[in-house]
């Protein structure tokens, strides 16, 4: 269980850009352009799919 | 806003990165301090007014006040003061005034009164930079080093919180991978807005409710489905921000302080608040936990209980204006008193399975339940718990 949360973890830092290398279980497929052509896509798919709500950032105000 | 508008990336960060990239080493750190200056005007400006804009006056003063602090100079505890007083005067002034004169008319009210943007953040800046150099832990730099640190628009609004130490090899460095700076870069400016939106944007349909009208008319489920609905919010929307924040900031080829290190599934108290907020925690511990557990008046010397809560409490207090953020600081002061007092008794913690994950539950539903605290004035806190635990 661990492992697997551990594995989960480093694959999503890597995949949002937190980390600079893939871990090892994603050496070769992560670092393929494709990987980031297909990523980038679903990223702004979602921006733009739940944009217009124009809410403050909540840390804005302190 | 800021981050989620167009005019922050075609306006500002998308040029000064490309020219910062593409100039020379003396060229650079001016590059940041006017792309900088002309952030905080238009922003400032479009959110308090001209006011707001003028702050930057203030802000250019504290800057070229720093020039004079030298190792144990006075003028180091007089850039201390001025960074406090501005902020006292913004950020404060009503709050205390209010609470001098209590339930009566208030004389001293400020009817205008407007918070310069970033002057949180500004200040904690302000303030490091005075200390470190009177206990001469940090080298002077260049007045323009020392702007753009100051006024490097990816973090002077909301953090991650710097350090000059730590920023100045940084600015001094010749940027260099391209590719890898902004692949990074984009896709954690991409990830930042993804979980803005879709996370802590959609999430606000619950935790709007959290007012007195609404919590008066919903049953408990909804009163702790709105609790946890806002410790995702928070989460998503503060990290996001540091995530956009970090990732514009690596377009330049800086590198800057990371602030959260998934703190929900921390083991307890403690190591939740060295993984949430991380550059504030730090902030904290380097400038008012050591500092005032080195107090010392005769042989009186601070319990590490009153330091804790003490620190705490300077936390709550710094996130807002008002008892209910105390009360908030008071609240997490006192879990991490319980916490020592705990740990005191049995020793170090079990590594089985079962006591470790019921410990991370029990941690995250502690931080979960001091949300009202942090979200709601105290009538509101108090009608919320009064109707979450009788009914």
């Amino acid at each position: 269980m661990l492992q697997f949360f551990e594995e989960f973890k480093a694959i999503f830092e890597y995949a949002s850009g937190v980390t600079d290398d893939p871990p090892p279980r994603g050496q070769s497929w992560m670092r393929s352009p494709l990987w980031w052509g297909i990523w980038w896509a679903i990223l702004i798919l979602l921006i733009v799919a739940f944009s217009g709500q124009s809410s403050k950032f909540i840390y804005i105000d302190f | 806003m800021i981050f989620n508008t167009f005019v922050y990336y075609l306006l500002f960060l998308l040029p000064s990165a490309i020219l910062y990239r593409g100039s020379s080493a003396k060229l650079r750190p001016w590059i940041i301090a006017v792309f900088g200056s002309l952030f905080f005007l238009y922003f400032a400006y479009s959110m308090a007014g001209t006011a707001g804009a003028l702050c930057l006056g203030i802000f250019l003063l504290e800057s070229i006040t720093s020039r004079l602090y030298t190792p144990r100079s006075r003028w180091c505890i007089l850039g201390l003061l001025q960074g406090l007083v501005f902020l006292g005067i913004f950020k404060y002034w009503n709050f205390f005034a209010g609470l001098l004169f209590w339930r009566h008319a208030n004389p001293l009210r400020w009817q205008g009164a407007f918070l310069p943007l970033g002057i949180s953040f500004f200040t904690f800046e302000f303030y490091h930079y005075a200390w470190d150099r009177k206990y001469n832990r940090t080298e002077p730099g260049t007045l323009a080093e020392y702007l753009a640190f100051i006024l490097f628009f990816p973090t002077m609004v909301a953090g991650p919180i710097k350090r000059y130490q730590d920023f100045l090899p940084k600015l001094r460095a010749e940027p260099e991978n391209w590719t890898s700076d902004w692949l990074t870069g984009g896709t954690r400016i991409l990830t930042g807005l993804a979980k803005k939106f879709a996370i802590a944007d959609v999430l606000s349909a619950w935790t709007d409710h959290l007012n007195a009208r609404d919590i008066r008319l919903a049953g408990r489920g909804a009163l702790v489905l709105w609790l946890f609905a806002y410790s995702i919010k928070i989460y998503a929307d503060f990290s996001a921000y540091s995530d956009i924040a970090i990732g514009s900031a690596r377009l330049f080829g800086i590198r800057v302080p990371e602030n959260f290190d998934w703190p929900y599934g921390r083991r307890n108290i403690q190591r939740f608040w060295a993984c949430w907020h991380m550059s504030l925690t730090r902030w904290l511990t380097d400038y008012v936990f050591v500092p005032v557990a080195r107090l010392r008046v005769g042989s009186w010397k601070p319990h590490i209980y009153v330091v804790i809560v003490t620190t705490m409490l300077i936390s709550g207090l710094w996130h807002g204006a008002g008892l209910h953020y105390i009360a908030w600081g008071l609240y997490h002061g006192l879990l991490l008193v319980a916490h020592k007092i705990w740990r005191g008794w049995l020793g170090p913690a079990s590594q089985k399975p079962v006591p470790v994950f019921a410990s991370r539950v029990l941690t995250y539903l502690c931080v979960t339940a001091g949300y009202a605290l942090f979200t709601m004035d105290l009538h509101t806190v108090v009608l919320f718990y009064r109707r979450l635990l009788i009914g």
